[in-house]
Order: C-alpha cells, then structure tokens, then sequence
C-alpha cells in the first residue's frame, strides 16, 4: 500500500476556554490509508471530535503536522483548507444535514454547486441510484425517511470524488436495521470508490464493519 | 421555465431564491416594509412635483420675466438706450422688450368712456396674446386694445383709438384670462407702436422674458450685479420675488416630505438587517456545513447578499407599482392630470425608490452576510 492518504504526526491542539488553557489533543498519532474504514471509539469529552475536526481539515493544530495526499496542510488558511476539503473530502453527520429547501439531486450536487463549468448532474443521479435511491430523485429532505436522507448525505460526500470521507456518528439517529444498511452502503462504497473512511461512534454495531479501531481517551491515543 | 431553472446558472441566486421561500411569510413581510418604502420615498417625491406643476401653472408665464425698471438713485426718470443695450448683452438668449407706457383717456363714438394705460412697445409679439391672430412683433402701426374695454366702448377692428392727437386703427384684441398688470381699477390697455411715446426720452421698463423661472432667476442676479452695488441702486430688477419663494418653499417642502420617505426607507432597510441576521443565525449550522462541504467563503456571502437584493428588488418593484397609482391618484387631485405622474420629472422618483431600495436592502445585508461566511465552519457545525 501506498503512503497514507491521511496523516496526523505528534497533533497538539489547544483552546482557551475562559482564563484556563484545554489541551484537547495530547501529541495524536493516527493515519488511514485509501480503501480502508477505521472508526475512531472514546468517551464523551475524549477529544474525538476535535481529532476528527483534524482529519476533515476543519481545523488546525496547535502543535504537530497534519498531512493530506503526502503534503503537510497545518500551516493553510482557511481558505486554502476549504479548497482542500472542496477537492477531496466527503462529511457524513449524525443529523445528516440535508438542505430542506434542495431535492436529494441539488443536496448531492451541493458541494458542486458553485462550479458552474462542471455539470455533476449525472455523477449526482448515478450516486443517487447506487445508494438505492434512483426513485426518490426529485424528493425534499422532507419526503425520507432517516435512512434515506443519511444516504443522500453519503451520496453527497462523494460527489467531489474524495479520497477521505468523514463520518461523525453516521447511525446515530438512526435504529439498529437502518443503522446496518447505512453502515453495509458505506462499506461497499469505500471500496467502489477507493475512498478512506474515518468515522467517530458509540455505536458498537459499527465495529463490525471496520477494518480498525483506534481508541482515544483524555486526548491520548491508546 | 421556472423561475429556480433560470437561477441554476447562477448558484448564489439559486441558493438566494430557495432561501427566500422557505419561510415565505417573514419574506414577504420584509419585502413588505421595502414596498412601504418605496411607496411613502416615491408618492411624496411626485406629490411634490405635482404641486410644482400646479403652482407654476398658476403663475403663469410670469415666473419667467424679469422687469427692469429706474433705481432709485439713478439720474434719469427712466431707463437709457444705453442701458437697454447693455440687458440685452447680458441676458443672453433671453428676449428683452423695452416699454414706454402713459396713461389716458378714451372716449367713444358710443359715449362711453375708459381710462387707459398706454403701453409703447415695439415687439408687442413677446408680451401680448390675441383673442384672434398674432400680436406683431414689429408693431410699427395701428393698436392692440385689451378685448373687455374694447367691448364695452363698441370698438372693432380698424376703428380708429385717438391718442396725444393721433389717430391709431385698432388691429387686434389683447387677451384679458391671463394674469393682468394693468392699473389698477383694471381700466385696460391700449398697446401703440413706439413712436407713439416718442415725447418720453426713456423707458418706464425693460421685460427681460427667460426660459424658464430659474433662467429668470439667473438673469436677474446678473444685472442686479451688473448695475447695482449696496449701497446705489441704479436699475429696479424685479424677478417676481414672489415666484421665486413659492418655488423655494416648494423645494422646501419636497426635501422635507423625501426625508420623511427616506427615513421609512431606512427603518425598512433595518427590518431587512435584522431579517437577515436572524435567518443566519438560525441558519448557522447550515451554513457550517455549506463551509465544511467546500463552499467558499465568498460564495456564502454572494448567497446571501443575493437574498438582501432579491428581497429589496421585489420590494422596490411592488412598491414603485404601488406609488404609480398613489401618484396617478396624487396628480389627479391635484393637477387634474392623472396621467401627469408618468413625466420624467414625476417617473424618476419611482427609479429613484426601486434604485434606493434596492442598494439599502443590498447593504443591510452586508453584515448578517459577513459575519455568516467568516464564522468558523468548526464552530457554526456544533450550531
């Protein structure tokens, strides 16, 4: 396998909440390669999210390196961040995220959207129909249930053709069938699409499907 | 075509439009306060002209002259050749008519009498109007006699008007409906040539005839400036002071009545500002996710700048429709006209209203539109 498409090396990252200083992260170590599903695991106030704000580019860190593709992006703005995440990474939220006001088609072209030269209406309809929503096309956020609406957001994480997608609790609002359905779509697609998957849980049915588990506790991997 | 397939070329107004009809009420009440705007900026800005319309109407072609008449410290009983001269060098394209007049007694083959005043004046054209025909504007023979008197001494035309011993033949009537300067107990005029005075060496008065009142305006100052200092008045200049405050307190009152406006513009325009901050802070979230998918920060803010200008557009389109039917309505009370509202000088308050609608609902917009791209996507996720 080649070098991991996602690296985080010694990540530091400190908030000042009030007069005291957090230290959310602890010096992280952690890496997926393409193809691969690790599912990050830890109690509430662990650290996860801000480590998965990392990964996603969201976010950068205090002290440490985070590398996407091979290049060190810790030191981007945040508008070359947005670029980076624009090109190459799909998110996946818990409460899906969908707009109200866009079909399943406009919520999946969204992240597109804004580029008027590329029409991603087809790869849109395709992704739609392979998450087994080819009927549902024209439907409002409204008109699905939880299940499909998550698979639109997933179908929306690939449009861009990422090598990363983040999935912040992906069955988190959703029953124990649905979550397995979700969670069997996901699968599938990280290898049709080659794609990394790194997702946050506490849902024990996830682990499963993961190919590794990494565990953080206090801001330490362990 | 719908609307939204027409948009879709244009994401950031796609984005705008569906944004807008997700809570179609509190768009419409916000569009609203734009169309009362527009509607309170555009009628008082028309009512204002109608009155100017009307005013002016009223005055007549008076606000347009300036008479010059004998300062009271000039050294003559009247105004020189000399001086004429120099009016008609510094009013321009202005007409100046030079008047010679007297007063007089005249009596009729039918035993009625009148008392006159005697106008000499050569272009009798710029001065006088007709009941038939045209006034002559070389009147070198023959009299103008003001139609009222003529009819009540049973004079028609070329009977003869006898004056400091000369027979003139009556060759027209001089309308009376227009405003009336003749002396008072309105007695009438009798309009001779020149020659006829010819025993006066001056002239009683110069009629400067302008353009338009403001032309008047200018043109007195210029000789006012010309001919007198503070404290030595050479020349009378009389610019009909009277139309000139009619005119300044209508300006007056039309800024006054367009501040009003503008200030139910502005209290709209801060409906919108808060309109919008409340959307984006309800939309947070969302727009953390807009940002955290890749959207740029530009583009959100295009987004919802275009939701300021589609809400102000809309409000500056009803409201300037609204206010051309308040001003139809305006005009007809008060000029009689209601087609009057749809002259430039009335119409361009209703761009001016779409225009200033437009750029205070864009403007409003600008800071919930900021503050909205510029929040970190990390912080707007967690809502």
């Amino acid at each position: 396998m080649s070098d991991p498409v996602i690296e985080l090396e010694r990540v530091v990252k400190r908030y000042q909440s009030g007069e005291e200083v957090i230290e959310a992260l602890k010096g992280v170590d952690f890496s997926a390669d393409l193809g691969e599903m690790v599912t990050i695991i830890g109690p509430s106030g662990s650290g996860k999210s801000t480590m998965l704000n990392m990964i996603g580019l969201l976010d950068t860190p205090t002290e440490g390196v985070v590398r996407h593709d091979g290049r060190d992006v810790s030191r981007f703005t945040g508008d070359e961040l947005t670029e980076e995440r624009r090109s190459s990474i799909g998110f996946v939220f818990q409460d899906f995220h969908l707009l109200p006001m866009l079909t399943a088609t406009e919520n999946v072209e969204l992240p597109s959207m804004w580029d008027t030269a590329v029409d991603r209406r087809d790869r849109a309809v395709d992704l739609l129909e392979r998450v087994g929503l080819g009927d549902r096309l024209d439907h409002t956020p409204k008109q699905l249930s939880g299940g499909q609406q998550q698979r639109v957001a997933i179908a929306r994480a690939l449009i861009n053709e990422p090598n990363v997608v983040l999935a912040d609790e992906p069955t988190g609002n959703l029953d124990q069938d649905t979550g397995e359905t979700i969670l069997e779509e996901l699968t599938r697609l990280k290898e049709d699409e080659n794609v990394a998957i790194v997702a946050v849980t506490h849902d024990d049915q996830m682990l499963e499907y993961t190919d590794r588990t990494v565990e953080i506790v206090d801001g330490v991997i362990q | 075509m719908s609307v939204s397939e027409l948009l879709w070329r244009f994401p950031s107004a796609q984005m705008a439009w569906r944004n807008l009809g997700r809570n179609r009420l509190r768009t419409a009440l916000a569009a609203l306060g734009i169309v009362i705007g527009v509607v309170a900026i555009c009628s008082l800005g028309m009512a204002t002209v109608a009155l100017q319309q009307q005013a002016t109407s009223q005055l007549g072609s008076i606000a347009d002259e300036v008479t010059v008449t004998s300062g009271q410290d000039s050294d003559t009983d009247g105004v020189t050749d000399d001086q004429v001269e120099t009016i008609r060098n510094l009013a321009g394209d202005a007409e100046v008519v030079p008047q010679k007049t007297n007063s007089t007694e005249i009596t009729a083959r039918n035993g009625e009498e009148a008392r006159m005043s005697v106008t000499g004046v050569t272009n009798a054209a710029a001065l006088y109007n007709l009941t038939s025909g045209n006034a002559p504007d070389r009147l070198v023979t023959g009299a103008l006699i003001s139609n009222d008197t003529a009819a009540r001494l049973g004079l028609e035309v070329g009977d003869p008007v006898e004056y400091d011993g000369q027979l003139y033949r009556v060759r027209g009537f001089i309308e009376e409906d227009g405003p009336s300067f003749g002396p008072p107990g309105g007695g009438g005029e009798l309009v001779l040539p020149e020659s006829a005075l010819s025993d006066q060496d001056h002239y009683d008065s110069v009629t400067v005839i302008a353009e338009d009142g403001d032309a008047a305006t200018e043109v007195g100052n210029t000789l006012d400036d010309y001919f007198n200092t503070d404290d030595e008045e050479e020349l009378g200049i009389n610019t009909f002071g009277g139309a000139d405050q009619v005119g300044g307190f209508l300006d007056t009152l039309s800024l006054a009545l367009l501040a009003i406006g503008g200030i139910s513009l502005v209290v709209a325009s801060v409906a919108i500002l808060n309109v919008m901050l409340m959307s984006t802070v309800e939309r947070r979230g969302e727009i953390g996710v807009l940002r955290a998918v890749g959207v740029r920060r530009g583009e959100v803010l295009r987004m919802i700048l275009t939701e300021a200008a589609l809400m102000g557009t809309l409000g500056g389109l009803v409201g300037a429709l609204g206010s051309l039917a308040v001003g139809m309505v305006v005009f007809q009370v008060i000029t009689g006209d209601p087609l009057g509202a749809l002259g430039w000088s009335s119409a361009q308050y209703l761009a001016y209203g779409f225009a200033f609608a437009v750029v205070a609902s864009v403007l409003s917009g600008v800071y919930p539109a900021w503050k909205a791209a510029n929040d970190r996507p990390v912080e707007a996720l967690r809502g």
